[in-house]
């Protein structure tokens, strides 16, 4: 579905992403997994094009992405970035009509489509509750639902999200998570995120890849991918790789350097 | 929008305009009383009444309302667009512009030779600086950074031409010109009244309708990207939109500072930052706060008229210091 081909982009003389490529098939569960600064968020940037590369190109279903308007990519693929300038004093409601624009007029008013496809994420994601209060009077929990719920209405079949899961605590890492594999699950949605969290990669990915120093070293399925060897090297620390006895997933415990002594 | 904000934006204050534009309307140096000023405006009083109700105070009231509606207008739509509570005309440049092109027509003595020149001279000031402006944000694809230091920029190198001119000039033709830079409602030609009332309501009519649009603008720029807007494109048209509108109010009545940072500040902390209430509901505030504050400036020291300018400038000033010495809520 989607095909990145020997991408290349570089800031001032620095090179992030170099010739980097791999597919991306319909419905994948696609974690980007790498040590800080080795160019995922980049590599997102990329696909979603924010960030035109200097050399290669990006193709969903056999078109080049080039050939796109605006519109038309803007209805494909959706993004999710790190975190929400939330400065502004928009009801969560209004920051989620945002993700309607797409198939919007040309003065963004919002038609009674607009209005239902907002409810119908609302109801989907079970966040009526707070849909009347103000975006940053929200937990970060909370933002990241709401902004979830931006990408949702925009009905898109690829959604993109930039560490969905930073900041976050165990159980709302988790809640987000679910949210995105019943996305993937449910509504047929192809995600790709980054991921700093190696054990929730495991988990919840079905394709890895291992990004290391703007080059893509390994990709698979996680067990493929999460082994001690390319963990340890790429990340340059020991690690133990077992299997989650519920879930059979590869998961990760970190080797304290000392203890290893 | 709630029903409450639509209330207040479309009825309280549409109220507040006109009986601000009543009040400044009998108040003055000859007291008229309520009843003979309406009269007057519909041919019922005496002569003598009748010329200042109709051509003194009526064309000078709307004026003010007119220009105080477009500045806090295109104040609002800046700082949305540039995404910097600090951003009005004067940080970008083109109030320095202004001050060049009409600075230029006092000391050339052209001023004296049609009234229309000096608002030609401002006009044509202030589309050389949003020009330079443009060029030079362009550059950077209109970075809010780039797009306010270039404004910090022209507005140094035209104050300098400025004082340049005043320098090398005789002082008779520079009290003249600053007081007209200060702004003030008493000197503008009425022929072009229709013209500026055109241009700002047009503008604030476009701007009103674009809140959704401007909205998107004044999110993170990556996230507007992608829901398909042409963020470059939208850009360059509400700032140029937004300095057309300035523009024409300040070719015509001079430079009036604070009315764009002032009134969208405090909408902003009435009824939240959603543009497309926050654009109609600055533009009924900058037209009842301006017309206040020059019935202010006749009525201070009358007989003499001071420029309205002043009186915007301190009330700016208490109100951002107030800002800063109130304690933020916790």
């Amino acid at each position: 579905m989607i095909k990145i081909e020997s991408i290349s982009v570089g800031y001032l003389n620095r090179e992030v992403l170099k010739n980097v490529s791999c597919n991306i098939d319909k419905k994948d569960f696609f974690g980007i997994i790498g040590k800080n600064g080795t160019g995922k968020s980049t590599l997102l940037k990329v696909l979603c094009s924010l960030i035109k590369p200097h050399s290669g190109n990006v193709f969903i279903n056999d078109e080049n992405v080039n050939s796109f308007s605006k519109k038309k990519f803007a209805r494909t693929i959706s993004f999710m970035p790190q975190r929400i300038d939330t400065s502004l004093s928009f009801t969560v409601f209004e920051f989620v009509m945002f993700g309607r624009y797409p198939y919007m007029n040309i003065f963004k008013i919002p038609s009674r489509a607009d209005y239902i496809a907002v409810e119908k994420v609302i109801d989907f994601l079970q966040i009526a509750t707070f849909v009347k209060r103000n975006i940053n009077e929200l937990s970060d929990g909370e933002k990241q639902i709401a902004l979830i719920a931006q990408v949702l209405v925009q009905e898109t079949d690829i959604v993109v999200f930039d560490e969905p899961t930073s900041h976050l605590d165990i159980g709302s890492q988790n809640d987000i998570l679910e949210i995105l594999r019943d996305l993937n699950e449910k509504c047929n949605k192809t995600v790709i995120l980054t991921l700093h969290d190696l054990n929730a990669a495991g988990e919840f990915c079905n394709k890895l890849v291992l990004m290391e120093d703007g080059s893509i070293c390994k990709q698979g399925t996680a067990e493929e991918v999460l082994n001690y060897k390319d963990i340890e090297r790429v990340y340059n620390t020991t690690v133990i790789v077992k299997t989650n006895p519920i879930s059979n997933r590869p998961y990760i415990i970190p080797v304290s350097k000392t203890r290893k002594r | 929008m709630t029903n409450k904000k639509f209330l207040f934006v479309y009825i309280l204050m549409p109220a507040s305009v006109l009986v601000v534009f009543l009040f400044s309307l009998v108040i003055g140096l000859n007291d008229i009383s309520f009843v003979d000023a309406v009269k007057a405006l519909f041919g019922g009083a005496d002569s003598n009444v009748t010329i200042i109700i109709k051509q003194i105070r009526f064309p000078r009231i709307i004026m003010a309302c007119v220009s105080g509606a477009g500045l806090a207008v295109s104040g609002c739509v800046f700082q949305a667009v540039l995404r910097n509570p600090l951003a009005d005309p004067l940080t970008l440049g083109i109030s320095s512009g202004a001050a060049f092109g009409a600075a230029a027509a006092f000391v050339s003595g052209l001023a004296t030779v049609t009234s229309f020149f000096i608002p030609f001279c401002t006009f044509a000031g202030m589309m050389i600086s949003v020009l330079v402006v443009y060029l030079l944000s362009m550059q950077k694809r209109f970075d809010s950074n780039a797009m306010i230091l270039s404004g910090v920029v022209v507005s140094y190198v035209f104050s300098s031409a400025v004082m340049l001119m005043f320098a090398l000039s005789p002082a008779n033709n520079v009290q003249v010109a600053f007081v007209w830079l200060m702004g003030n409602f008493s000197t503008f030609d009425e022929r072009l009244l229709p013209f500026v009332t055109a241009i700002v309501l047009t503008g604030i009519i476009i701007l009103s309708l674009a809140g959704n649009i401007i909205n998107a603008v004044s999110l993170d720029r990556e996230k507007s990207k992608t829901f398909g807007m042409d963020i470059e494109k939208i850009i360059k048209f509400l700032f140029l939109t937004a300095s057309f509108v300035t523009a024409a109010t300040v070719s015509t009545c001079g430079v009036i500072g604070f009315v764009g940072l002032m009134i969208p500040h405090t909408m902003r902390k009435i009824i939240g930052t959603n543009n497309v209430i926050l654009i109609p509901a600055s533009a009924f505030a900058g037209a009842v706060l301006l017309p206040l504050c020059d019935t202010l400036s006749r009525i201070l020291f009358s007989p003499i008229l001071i420029p309205v300018g002043i009186i915007t400038s301190i009330i700016g000033g208490f109100f951002f210091i107030c800002l800063l010495l109130k304690p933020k809520r916790e």
